[in-house]
This record gives C-alpha cells, structure tokens and sequence, in this order.
C-alpha cells in the first residue's frame, strides 16, 4: 500500500570479500518512491545493491534488512526475486547458449508460480514480450540470440530493463543504469523505467551523475560516503552535487564523526 | 580361460551358427582373437583409466542374447519406404538369404586384433542392420534404428551384440539415428561394432545416442574407413549413468577426405563414460575435427582420450582436436588425455583440453531473476552442450537429441519436479519444431 515503507534498512554492517564497506547504513523508502543513491567511487554503492539481492561473496556483518516487514536476508537470492527484488545489473552478463527469450520465459513463469498464477505457454508469453519490447525499442531479432552476447552497451543495458518490465518487481534497484550510455538510450532506457513508476513500486536509482535524474525525477536524493548516508535531500540536492562535486560533503560529514 | 571368458564360451554354444563358411570361419578367428587377449584390464595402455571389473563380474553363465533391432526411415520409424538405390536390412536375413553380398565386406574393418570387446563381438554376432546405398543414392530423412533391450521379466542378465554395416557408394549421402536404449533393469552387456565404407564423394551423417541405463555395460566400437573427398560428419551422444566405453576409430585413405567427431557425455550417479578416438590420416590433404564436451555430476567420471596418427605421406593434414570439460559436483572427475601423433612435416594439427564449472556470474544473474538454483544450473549446463547439439544438421534429429539432453539434465537435479523435466517444448525456438514421442 502507498506510503507504508517498502524497505527498511537499518543499521547495514557488509563486507565485500572481507573488506568492510557498508558502515552503519540506514534507508527507508516507502512504497511508491522513487530515491537516488549518489556517491563517489568506493563509497559502497554497488556494495549496497549486491547485497540487496543476496549475492554471494558479499556478507552482511550486522544490522538488518525488511521487506514489507520481512527479514529480506534470510532469502536466497532467486526467492528475493521472486518476492519482488530486481537489480537491473551494471554490468549484465553475457550468458552463450541461452536464448533470450527462453531465459525470459522461464523467469517470468518462475515468478508467476511463485505468486500463484498460472504458467504463460508460448504464444501468451511471446504476446507480453512484444508488448513490452516496444517500451524499450528493442528489436525482435534480439530475442532468439544469446543472453546480451554481443550486445552493445545499450543493448545490454535495455534488455536490463526489459527484464523489468517483465518480471513487475515491487522494489527496482537500478545499478548506473545510465553508464554508457547515448542519450538516446538514455531516454529510452529512462521512458521504461518511468512506465514502471506506480503507487505500489518503489525505485533505488544508484548513479555517479545527475544526468539520468532529469528524466527519472527523484522524491529522495541520499549521498553515499564510507558506507553510510551522510546527507539526505530533495531532488535539487542532485544538483548541488553535479555543481560542486562530493568532496564538500564527504569533508561536512568526516568532521562530523 | 577366467571365469567370464568360460561363462562367454558357454554362451557362445548356444547360438546357432549363422551364415556361410566364411562367416564361420571369421567368427571362430574372433573367438580365438577374444581367448587370447581375454577381458581388457587397466594393464592395457588403452584401458588405463577404465576398470572393466562390472563386466568380469556378471554371471554370464545364465545370460541368455536379446536385443529389438527396429530400422526404418524418418520419424515414428516406419519401416522402410522404397527410395532408389537405399537398401536396408537385418543382418541375419541377409546372411540367410544372400550372404554373398556381405563377403569381404563384413568384418573387414573391424579387425579383431584391434580389441577383445571387437573380437567378442564378431565372434557372438547373430543380427543387426545393413545399410547400402548404391553410388548416387540420397536418402533425406534419417534412417533410424534402435537397438533396445527389453526388460528382463526374471531380473537375470542378458547380452547384446548388435552390428551395424554401412555401405555408402559413391556420390551417395545419407543421415542415419542410431540409438541404444534399456530400461533401468536390464542389467548385462551391449556389445556393438559398426562398420562404415564411404566410397568417394560419399556423405554420411551418423548420430549415435547411448543412452542404456545402469547396471547395463555398454561398449561400442565404430570403424571407419573415408574414401577421396567423402565425409563422415560423427555426433556421439552419451547419456550415462553405468559403465560405457565408445570408440571411434576412422582413417581418411585418400585425399579430400573428411571427418567431423563431435561428442557430448553427460555422466551422472556413478556413472563412467570412456570415450576413445583414433583418426589415422593416411593420405594427404584430408581433414579431421573434433569437439567433445562432457559433464560429469554426482559422482560421475569421464574419459576422453583422443589419438590423432598423421602418416608420414599425409602432407597438407588439417587435424583439431578440443575436449572441455564440466565439473559440476565436488566428487565428479574428468580425465582427459589428446594425443597427437605426427610422422609428416607439413601438417596444421591443435589439440586443447578444459575442464572448468558453471559460470558463478551467469548463475547468480539467473537467480536474481527468479530462476531456481537447480534449474539455472540446468539452463547453463543445456547451453555448454549446445555447440555440439546445434552441430547435428537434420533438425528433427537436433530437437530430439536436446530433449533427450534436457530429461537426462533434470534427473542430475532430483530437486527439480518431474513435470519439469520435459515439460517446456520451446527452447529452441529459433530452430526446427520439438520432436513428437516416438513410437
């Protein structure tokens, strides 16, 4: 429901490996919101979307994570999934051998029959993908090729989104989505994650720059540094760091602690 | 004489002789061939790293010969329709009614000295199937043929020795199946020898899926011999959970020849799946490639080893070899051993061997999108196999060959619900339709 909190993170503790990064992070974003996570290179950004997702070779050391109230890690990763979780990657995978729309397929249908609904056959599934191929300009040949293989960075970064659109996650975290990308692809990319936007969906856009906040407007804008959140503000706040970079708050928030 | 070689002789009586003296003859050759060599070891340079005590162990005292030998064209294996200049036939009939026809052909490739298992086989042969096509006859639909063991009503062993003899005439091409298939309590030994003789120009494309399940042994042994610019195109596909053993063993005789090996092994429970292949170039300008991949789970073992002979007259020989290889349990085991062997000096020969484990990065991705463990390790798994299944040319062939993957995948994954297995019919979209169940 709107304005409930969708996710609640408190007191985050993680390791990469067994390096520490996340220092204490406390987030909550409530259902329907759409929040940015700006930061510098290190600040843990990335660290705090693997996490999310349950991937392994990163640990959480203390703290906890809820879900629309549930302990999110304790699930493996492909049931935060199909609660509702979505990291659309920075750097997706190419898999070879594995056709994308039989990936899709099978991951939508995974998450149908986690949600109780029935399994879409073919000719159903191939109706949805068409459909939602269209937000995203993607061309029908790209889905009976590999996963991304020899996608171009754009490329790649669409078929993200597409999964998205796809699998409806109640809580998309978007990793630099915008990294490498044209500014055509960017609007593209950005038109598709703006279609997702919905009173029940929240959104956790992770970027270095302002440029993709122009098109997808934040409600929160959170700096990262040393694995916590050290300031927290509106969308102009956005601004403020593509102006005068991090360097001013991280020097604010080390004399602080 | 062991045990089992007593136990063999003992069998050997009770099959009727068959055919005309020189049949006779040959199959008292091979006995004696299998006497003296008896049972392979792993005292054997080609046996080391397969132990053949499951077979030594098997009474054969009260094995009794069974197989269903079903050859037909196209799917459904109807029996055969006429097509011009294709004849194919069973083995004891033709040796009944017109034995001439098989007189130097028959056994003339598959040398008794080459191997006990090849010698027994010849020496125990009572049926099989015989392919010929006359110079310039083409056969477009596979030609399929089964070689099953039916289900022992009293649970007690039984032995199978079925050949296969292929006459391929010039000009000539032809796609043939050949399957072998047992269900899960027909415990004994398939003994299997196939003959090939491409004339020039001939072209034949020759899938083979072994898919006998434990306690049955299987063995096969395939011998080839490839004329001036004729070509065998080669997929062995093993599908195991027992012991089995496939050799390949080619020779390119004359220039223009070409071969293409290509293998996939999927070893599961304690299986053991030994692949062993010899190409011989004896003449200049031929080419041979060859890729095989293999799996192993659970406790399974692999052996690939590849032999490669270039003659010291085979100038201008093209020869690759690759075998990778993927481990998907800590218990399972690959040994993987290419070997070339070059008495020319103006050769192009690669030889490589892998063995690595799903991708960590494409497991995890699967999963984050809501794919379970078990069925993203399927997923990646059906992928590595891919190369060599999208190698099969005949596209009912390739959609049935993945299928039979798929089942054999999910069964590596007991945590994966049955109606998974084969239930999704359209992961190879791109390609031709998904084969029907065959009768």
């Amino acid at each position: 429901m709107a304005n409930d909190p969708l996710i609640q993170i408190r007191n985050l503790h993680a390791n990469a490996g067994d390096t520490p990064i996340l220092r204490g992070l406390d987030l909550e974003i409530r259902a329907g919101e759409v929040h940015a996570i700006m930061g510098p290179n290190g600040s843990g950004k990335s660290t705090l979307s693997n996490v999310l997702v349950g991937r392994p070779g990163y640990t959480v050391t203390e703290g906890e994570v809820l879900f629309r109230g549930k302990n999110l890690l304790e699930l493996d990763a492909e049931t935060r999934a199909r609660e509702g979780i979505f990291l659309a990657f920075q750097y997706p995978v190419e898999i070879p051998g594995v056709a994308n729309n039989y990936f899709l397929r099978t991951a939508v249908n995974a998450i149908r029959t986690h949600r109780g609904l029935d399994r879409l056959d073919a000719l159903d599934f191939l109706t949805l993908l068409k459909e939602k191929m269209k937000l995203v300009e993607m061309p029908d040949e790209m889905m009976s090729r590999a996963i991304n293989e020899g996608f171009s960075g754009g490329e790649k970064k669409r078929n993200e989104i597409l999964q998205m659109l796809l699998l409806e996650p109640a809580f998309c975290i978007l990793d630099e989505t915008d990294s490498g990308l044209d500014i055509d692809a960017l609007r593209i990319v950005s038109n598709g994650v703006n279609s997702m936007r919905s009173p029940e969906r929240s959104m956790l856009v992770i970027t270095h720059y302002q440029r993709l906040l122009d098109y997808v407007v934040p409600d929160r804008v959170h700096v990262l540094s040393r694995g916590r959140i050290v300031r927290s503000g509106g969308k102009e706040l956005a601004l403020e760091l593509e102006e005068k970079g991090y360097g001013w708050i991280e020097d604010e928030a080390g004399r602080k602690s | 004489m062991s045990a089992a070689v007593e136990t063999l002789d003992r069998l050997r009586a009770g099959i009727a002789p068959i055919g005309p003296a020189w049949l006779v003859r040959q199959r008292e050759e091979a006995w004696s061939a299998f006497v003296e060599a008896g049972l392979p070891t792993r005292r054997l340079e080609a046996w080391k790293s397969t132990n053949l005590a499951p077979l030594a162990a098997l009474d054969f005292a009260r094995i009794t010969t069974a197989s269903s030998i079903a050859p037909g064209i196209g799917s459904g294996a109807k029996t055969a329709t006429a097509i011009p200049g294709v004849r194919i036939d069973r083995l004891a009939g033709v040796l009944q009614r017109e034995p001439e026809r098989l007189a130097g052909r028959l056994g003339r490739l598959a040398d008794p000295k080459r191997g006990a298992l090849v010698a027994l086989s010849t020496a125990l042969l009572e049926d099989g199937v015989v392919i010929e096509l006359a110079p310039g006859a083409r056969c477009e639909a596979p030609i399929r043929i089964r070689f099953a063991v039916p289900p022992a009503a009293d649970g007690s062993a039984s032995a199978s020795f079925p050949r296969l003899l292929v006459l391929a005439g010039e000009d000539s091409a032809a796609t043939l199946f050949v399957e072998f298939d047992s269900p899960a309590d027909a415990a004994g030994f398939t003994d299997h020898v196939a003959e090939l003789v491409l004339a020039p120009r001939a072209r034949v494309a020759l899938v083979q899926l072994q898919a006998e399940s434990a306690p049955r042994v299987h063995f096969s042994s395939l011998h080839a011999e490839i004329d001036r610019s004729a070509r065998l195109d080669s997929h062995v596909f093993t599908l195991a959970d027992g012991l089995v053993r496939s050799e390949l063993d080619l020779r390119l005789i004359a220039p223009g020849a070409e071969a293409t090996l290509d293998g996939f092994f999927l070893v599961r429970g304690a299986g053991h799946a030994d692949h062993f292949t010899t190409v011989e170039h004896a003449a200049p300008h031929c080419t041979s490639s060859q890729e095989y991949r293999g799996v192993m789970g659970d406790r399974g073992k692999g052996v690939f080893r590849g032999r490669v002979v270039v003659r010291p007259d085979a100038q201008k020989t093209n020869a690759s070899q690759s075998n990778p290889n993927l481990l998907l349990s800590e218990q399972a085991a690959i040994d993987t051993r290419p070997q070339l062997e070059i008495y020319a000096d103006d050769v192009r020969a690669s030889h490589g061997s892998t063995i690595g484990q799903l991708d960590a990065d494409a497991l995890f991705f699967l999963r984050a999108r809501g794919i379970g463990a078990a069925e993203a390790r399927v997923l990646l798994t059906r992928a590595f196999a891919r190369t060599i299944v999208d190698g099969v040319g005949d596209p009912e062939l390739r959609a049935e060959v993945g299928h039979r993957i798929d089942r054999a995948l999910a069964a590596l994954e007991p945590t994966l619900a049955a109606d998974r297995a084969d239930g999704d019919d359209d992961h190879d979209a791109s390609e031709g339709p998904p084969a029907g169940d065959r009768a």
